[in-house]
């Protein structure tokens, strides 16, 4: 129960604000046209079920656009199929001749007679509502499109009793007589049915019958919602466009099946428009088609046919001498009776009426009625017109009904004088003023001054509405910018004529968090009634604050820039370690050069010195051991050379411990043998 | 209230922290939102915002409509997320119906699924809450809202339906598409704090907006004004969850879709507002429809070789690669940027190098190691405004040369070579000289 409550306190809300928003209902216009389109987009030629064929088609009919041609063939196909099944359900035969109504697929005399007889056998076996509904209007249907055969309802009366049956003391109907639960959305599908009931009947239905449905439909009026705007609409589990759409194509149908007039308030009925025009244009199908459907009942309909008062503007523009243009039009936009517009009332913001009983001026080529010329004392603001709407006599026949009065919000803008604009810089404690400059305040950053803690700021200007009226902006900020993005709003204040702000910096230090610098002087004034509306960078002010205290607060954070905050880093490239400074290998050469010269010198001072091997053993054995031992020093060198380029140091040891004793043995025979050669020599 | 709030903040501090732990969400080969729970306050939005409702149901997306204060609520079963997207449009709510709160949505956003809250005049205490754990404050103020008597649409009197025109400057959240008209926005002003580096503003007020009542007279300065407000913000959480924040319902709505612009001080007139596109592309961002990466791993070796090395040596040229693709809605895309870098890191980066592209999605660069030795890693961290963040990295050591693998014969040695080698041969010949000389 709470939840339902607040839903529905919610869908009051929104609606207020829609219509707060909207402000004034529209017909039907051309973005109507367009949207549908869009909306009724059927896929690959042709629409999901015949319902929904029915309800584009019978939209897109009623908005004047013309596409049956290109979705005839497939969509007929299947409205023939349907008609020509015996096991068709009636729901689909109901919409099959539905479709079948617009696009004419099956006319002409061929009546289909299995559908005839089984929608009047539906009719007469029928226990639930839809049923009623499918095979009564289906007959209704048939009657309309195809001619000569007798389609009238045997027992017309009984059929009207029980349908009747179902409905509920307080206007609702009930979809079947087992279920208690009651809707309004079957309401609207009652009357229907009972409409084609009464037109079916081969002779007249009992007229207290028809009174006591009557009575049902005011009683179902007294259930209806309502906002404070003076829309209505009926609510209901299928949603309001749904439940609203239903009851006003029954009311329609019922009050043209029967002769004697639906006597329904006027208000409600102009409300019940207003509801239509006001959800705008919906981007759901159905709701769309119910929108339509229901408006063009209310365009043509026997109780009353509602007139809607529309602007184009809520805006008037006084420096434009534009004139206040209202249009009048039925719901889908066509052209309304003979009637005149009164202005019976113009409200400003203080409730009191500036402008009274105003007749507007009709334009007949563009169907307009205008107020041309406002009184010497209209100003700027905002203002409630109320306008009335008068029919001629001769309007009367068809029953047009109008809103007693139509309230509607008009701002009235201009252009505000801005005047004897003034900055200064004033000395604290005399008042004596530093620095004074006049401002032009549609230039940019003309000013610059400077300013300590001792000193204070004064920005003063004069506004004046058209009328010359002292004019109080919403908007009228100071702001103050600090180079490091703080920013300070200060409020400028209007006293008498004039517009002023007082900065005293004395005081104003703490909040400044103690930034002196250079700050940015900005001025916006701003308001709805104003058209030249400024945000103007006056310049900058420097200032000279004291230190800041530690315990002080700290200026608040910002939020970073999001576009510096990502991309890409700036690349990192490693430094290797520089290889140590050698020598340049030219250099390294000539050192070998001088190197391997004491070799050369010690080799050309051994054959000056005319050193001989004379004493080289001349016998086999002591030559040969001393060819070995000097083959082994060489190999031992050797040995050295390879260990340089590419021996490690254990094969190598191992080859010289094997060199080494080969070495040991045969160094020993040959220098046994030199001894032994060289004592003979003594001893010789 | 106070208590309340710094309970709210640490559970998001505490979340963000959190986030990084939490697995993803979404299948790694699909990672567009499928389920998309969408939680009205009334169902009569259902038909006043059908257009946004139904390009989302036309882009596939399963929606389940339910009032925020139905009994039967929940997010999850048995431990099971039931959706991957919650769209809330219910600024008045105060409670959510059954097992859904704010913390519920806090989890629900950690778990690397996505939120589109849209708040508006005289928002709840609950939608405030769920924008604040984003880092969005709105104005505190309830019956404030945006006014700017600058940039306002012209059919409007009240100069509280905005027309927007400072949109972030980027393709992966607005689309490739310039959005030409002004969007169309009433409703409450926010701003977005300050510490909070997740969350960005995408559609900004003008510097002469300001938030207040515009019914009553101002008697001191409005919280925000000028640029800083925020009209739409976004968020992507650390778990690349996506937040679209949003201070009015209005601009998700058929009328405002349908409605012609014209902004005020232009000439320009437009037939159709900006707000479908707008409201359309950044539908199809968070629910990562686009700016979605993906990387295969990461791919290095030698130069002239094909496998990778279980170490590399100091000084070794090598070359790497990285494949980025990102996810079209439909199907896995080259991913094509010149910003990618990699980093050679070991507690800070050694080498950050810039990844050239081959646009077919392969990155690919190629340095040299650096002469210090141990472990280090290859780091993709590659943060774009819109994308969701990558973060690889791979380790890999790095040794010193072998004693072998020095150099071998030293030019500048070559007297010391030549001193030893003359010594042999003296050696040698001397030897011959003393023994056998006569």
């Amino acid at each position: 129960m709470m939840a339902r409550c607040l839903a529905r306190f919610l869908v009051s809300l929104l609606a207020l604000a829609i219509c707060n928003a909207a402000s004034v209902s529209h017909p039907i216009s051309d973005s109507h046209r367009s949207a549908a389109l869009d909306v009724f987009v059927p896929l690959d030629g042709s629409y999901k079920s015949l319902e929904e064929a029915y309800e584009a088609l019978k939209s897109l009919e009623i908005l004047g656009i013309d596409k049956k041609s290109d979705l005839s063939s497939g969509t007929c196909e299947n409205v023939v199929k349907v008609l020509a099944s015996p096991s068709s359900a009636l729901k689909d035969v109901f919409y099959a001749l539905s479709v079948n109504g617009i696009l004419k697929c099956k006319t002409g005399e061929d009546v289909p007679k299995d559908i005839v007889s089984k929608l009047q056998a539906g009719a007469k076996d029928a226990k639930l509502l839809l049923d009623f509904y499918y095979s009564i209007r289906g007959l209704v249907l048939v009657k309309e499109q195809f001619s000569g055969t007798d389609l009238t309802l045997g027992d017309a009366e009984a059929i009207f009793r029980s349908v009747k049956a179902l409905s509920q003391s307080d206007g609702r109907w009930r979809y079947s007589s087992n279920n208690a639960e009651s809707s309004t959305f079957a309401a609207g599908l009652a009357f229907e049915t009972l409409a084609g009931v009464i037109s079916l009947a081969p002779s007249e239905i009992d007229q207290s019958l028809i009174q006591t449905v009557k009575t049902g439909i005011l009683k179902l009026f007294d259930s209806i919602q309502k906002y404070d705007d003076g829309t209505f609409y009926f609510d209901g589990s299928e949603g309001p466009i749904s439940t609203t759409a239903s009851v006003i194509r029954g009311l329609t149908s019922f009050a043209a099946s029967e002769s004697t007039g639906l006597n329904l308030p006027g208000d409600k009925i102009v409300g019940l428009a207003k509801f239509f025009l006001g959800v705008g244009i919906p981007g759901d199908a159905k709701d769309f088609f119910n929108q339509i459907d229901a408006l063009a009942c209310l365009e043509d309909n026997r109780f009353s046919v509602p007139l809607i008062l529309s602007l184009p503007s809520t805006v008037i523009s006084l420096t434009k001498k534009e004139p206040l243009k209202v249009k009048v039009s039925t719901v889908l936009g066509s052209k309304a009776p003979a009637l005149s517009v009164k202005l019976a009332e113009a409200l400003n913001s203080k409730g009191s009426s500036v402008i009274n009983n105003q007749e507007l001026k009709f334009d007949a080529d563009s169907a307009t009625y205008f107020l041309d010329s406002f009184p010497k004392n209209f100003d700027v603001g905002k203002y409630t017109f109320v306008f009335e709407i008068l029919l001629d006599e001769s309007a009367n026949e068809k029953g047009y009904i109008t809103e007693a009065q139509t309230k509607v919000p008009i701002a009235a803008t201009g252009a505000i004088g801005i005047e004897n604009a003034e900055i200064a810089v004033l000395d604290s404690d005399v008042g004596s003023i530093e620095s004074q400059k006049k401002l032009d305040l549609t230039k940019d950053g003309v000013v610059s001054l400077s300013a300590n803690h001792l000193q204070k700021l004064r920005l003063s200007f004069q506004l004046t509405t058209p009328l010359g009226l002292v004019f109080k902006p919403h908007q009228a900020f100071l702001k103050l910018k600090h180079e490091s993005q703080v920013e300070h709003i200060f409020l400028v204040k209007t006293y008498g004529k004039k517009a002023e702000l007082v900065l005293d910096f004395l005081g104003l230090v703490e909040k400044l968090y103690y930034l002196s610098g250079k700050y940015e002087i900005q001025l916006t004034i701003g308001d709805a009634s104003m058209e030249n509306s400024l945000l103007s960078n006056i310049g900058h002010i420097e200032l000279d604050l004291p230190e800041r205290p530690e315990k002080a607060p700290l200026p608040p954070l910002h939020p970073t820039d999001p576009y510096s905050r990502y991309g890409p880093k700036s690349e990192i490239s490693h430094i290797f370690r520089v290889p140590e400074k050698l020598p340049a290998k030219q250099l390294s050469l000539i050192f070998l050069g001088l190197i391997v010269l004491p070799f050369i010198a010690f080799l050309i001072g051994l054959t000056r010195l005319g050193v001989n091997i004379k004493s080289f053993p001349s016998s086999v054995g002591a030559a040969t051991s001393a060819l070995l031992f000097h083959g082994g020093i060489g190999a031992v060198l050797l040995l050295y050379v390879l260990f340089w380029l590419k021996l490690d140091l254990f094969t190598t040891l191992k080859a010289l411990s094997l060199l080494g004793v080969f070495l040991l043995f045969v160094g020993h025979r040959t220098l046994s043998n030199l001894a032994a050669a060289s004592n003979k020599l003594k001893s010789a | 209230e106070a208590n309340m709030m710094n309970l709210s903040r640490s559970v998001a501090l505490i979340s963000l922290f959190l986030l990084p732990l939490l697995s993803f969400s979404f299948s790694v080969d699909n990672p567009t939102d499928r389920r998309v729970l969408v939680l009205l306050d009334d169902l009569s939005l259902k038909s006043s915002h059908s257009i946004f409702f139904s390009t989302l149901k036309s882009r596939g997306f399963d929606l389940d409509f339910k009032l925020a204060d139905d009994s039967k609520l929940a997010l999850q079963r048995y431990g099971q997320y039931l959706y991957d997207g919650l769209i809330i449009f219910a600024p008045s709510t105060e409670r959510f119906g059954g097992a859904l709160d704010s913390k519920s949505i806090a989890d629900f956003v950690d778990s690397g699924r996505d939120l589109i809250l849209s708040a508006d005049t005289s928002a709840s205490d609950l939608i405030r809450g769920i924008a604040l754990e984003c880092g969005v404050d709105f104005d505190e103020d309830s019956s404030a809202m945006v006014i700017d008597h600058s940039s306002f649409s012209l059919s409007d009197g009240d100069h509280t339906l905005i027309a927007a025109d400072d949109l972030v400057k980027s393709d992966v959240i607005l689309g490739k598409t310039k959005i030409e008209a002004p969007v169309l926005f009433r409703g409450v002003a926010h701003s977005l704090n300050p510490t909070n580096n997740l969350v960005l503003k995408v559609l900004s007020a003008s510097p002469s907006a300001y938030s207040a009542n515009p019914s009553s007279k101002l008697s001191s300065p409005p919280q925000l004004t000028g640029s800083a407000i925020s009209l739409v913000s976004v968020m992507q959480a650390r778990n690349n969850a996506r937040v679209v924040i949003s201070g009015s319902l209005q601009l998700f709505s058929d009328r405002l879709f349908r409605s012609g612009v014209q902004k005020a001080g232009s000439p320009n007139k437009y037939e159709k507002s900006g707000n479908e596109q707008f409201a359309t592309e950044l539908s199809k961002w968070v629910f990562h429809e686009r700016g979605h990466l993906k990387a295969g791993s990461l791919v290095h070796h030698r130069v002239g070789e094909t496998d990778e090395p279980a170490i590399y040596r100091i000084k070794d040229d090598l070359e790497f690669s990285v494949e980025i693709l990102e996810w079209s809605g439909r199907s896995w895309e080259p991913y094509v940027a010149d910003d990618l870098q990699v980093q050679f890191y070991m507690m800070s980066p050694y080498v950050l190098k810039t990844l050239s592209t081959d646009k077919k999605g392969m990155f690919h660069t190629s340095f040299k190691v650096p002469d210090v030795y141990g472990v280090f890693q290859f780091k993709v961290e590659y943060e774009k405004l819109g994308y969701t963040t990558l973060s690889l990295s791979k380790q890999i050591p790095v040794r010193p040369y072998r004693h072998n693998e020095y150099e071998r014969f030293i030019p500048t040695a070559y007297p010391y070579y030549g001193a030893c080698f003359t010594t042999m041969a003296g050696f040698f010949v001397f030897s011959f000289v003393y023994l056998y000389h006569k």
